[in-house]
C-alpha cells in the first residue's frame, strides 16, 4: 500500500467517488428530478469505469490505419466501447421515460417532493 | 439519527468499492485479463471479415446486429411510453 | 505533459458532481449537469474510445440535458 498503488489507480478512484455521490444524491433528496440527476451519475461513473479498463498504455483509437501487418497492442479494446455505446443509448430512453412519469405526477398532485407524494397516496 | 442514515448506507458502499478496486489490474496495464482474453480476436480478424477500419462499427453492426436490433426497440418502447403518458389525443 | 490535462479533467467530474447536488434551483443543476457530462465526453476521447466520445457529446451533453430543461419548465424550479 505505498503511493504508486494509488497512483496507478486513480481513474478507479474517480469512480468510486461519483458512485458514492450519485447514490447519496438518490438517498437523501426529496424532489424527484434531483433524484434522477443522481441517477444518471450512477450511469456515467459505470461508463468512465468500463472505458478505463479498456485503455492500454501507448496505443491508438481502435481505427485501422493501412493495410499492412496488424499488431495487437497498438489498438486499445475496442469491446468495452461497443457495450458502452449501447448502454448510452438505453440511458437516454430511461430517462425519458422517467421525466414523463415525474411531469405526470406533478399535474396530479401538486408537488415533486417524494415525502409529500407518499403522504398524499 | 434520520439525516445520518444516507452518508452511512454511502460510506459502506464506497468501502466495499474500495476493497473491489484494490485487486483490479493497473491502469493501462497490456496483459490485463481483459486485454489479453477476448479482444486480440476481434482486433486481427475484423477488417477481413466485416470490411471495415473501424472496429467498433464492425463490431457493432455485424457481430452484434441483433444487439443493436434490441437497442432500436428499447428507443422504440421508451417514445412509445411517452406518448402515452404525455399526448393529447 | 498530457496528463497534467488528464488529472484536472478528472478532478473537474466530482466538482460538478457536487455541485450538481447541492444546488437548490433545478435550473442551475440541469446546466451543471451539461458541464459535467461534455467534461466526461472529452475524457472518454483522451482514453482512445472516439465513438463513445461522440456518443455522449450529443446524447448526454445534449439529449438529456433539453429534457431535464423541459420537465423542470412543466413543474416547478425551486427545490423546496
Amino acid at each position: 500500500m505505498n503511493l504508486s498503488f494509488y497512483l496507478q489507480h486513480y481513474n478507479y478512484w474517480i469512480c468510486v467517488s461519483l458512485f458514492m455521490i450519485g447514490i447519496y444524491t438518490m438517498i437523501a433528496k426529496k424532489n424527484i428530478i434531483k433524484k434522477f440527476m443522481g441517477l444518471n451519475i450512477v450511469d456515467t461513473s459505470i461508463f468512465l469505469f468500463f472505458i478505463s479498463m479498456g485503455d492500454k498504455r501507448n496505443a491508438a483509437a481502435p481505427i485501422l490505419h493501412a493495410e499492412n501487418e496488424i499488431i495487437v497492442n497498438n489498438y486499445v479494446n475496442p469491446l468495452p466501447s461497443v457495450i458502452i455505446l449501447t448502454a448510452i443509448v438505453v440511458a437516454l430512453g430511461l430517462t425519458a421515460t422517467a421525466l414523463s412519469f415525474a411531469v405526470k405526477i406533478y399535474e396530479e398532485y401538486g408537488t415533486l417532493n417524494s415525502e409529500k407524494i407518499e403522504r398524499l397516496w | 439519527m434520520n439525516k445520518l442514515a444516507p452518508t452511512f448506507v454511502v460510506l459502506v458502499i464506497g468501502l466495499i468499492m474500495a476493497i473491489a478496486v484494490g485487486d483490479m489490474p493497473p491502469f493501462g496495464a497490456l496483459n490485463s485479463p481483459a486485454s489479453s482474453y477476448l479482444s486480440p480476436y476481434y482486433i486481427k480478424e475484423a477488417y477481413d471479415v466485416a470490411g471495415v477500419h473501424n472496429i467498433v462499427t464492425a463490431v457493432l453492426a455485424y457481430w452484434r446486429g441483433y444487439d443493436t436490433f434490441g437497442e432500436v426497440t428499447v428507443i422504440f418502447t421508451a417514445g412509445i411510453a411517452v406518448m402515452a403518458l404525455l399526448g393529447r389525443e | 505533459m498530457i496528463w497534467v490535462l488528464d488529472i484536472l479533467l478528472l478532478i473537474l467530474l466530482p466538482l460538478t458532481a457536487i455541485v450538481v447536488v447541492r444546488s437548490r434551483d433545478l435550473m442551475v443543476a440541469a446546466i451543471v449537469y451539461s458541464i459535467y457530462s461534455f467534461d466526461m465526453a472529452i475524457i472518454y476521447t483522451q482514453l482512445n474510445a472516439p465513438d463513445v466520445g461522440l456518443a455522449e457529446a450529443a446524447v448526454g451533453a445534449g439529449a438529456t440535458t433539453i429534457l431535464f430543461l423541459i420537465a423542470i419548465t412543466k413543474t416547478e424550479r425551486m427545490e423546496e
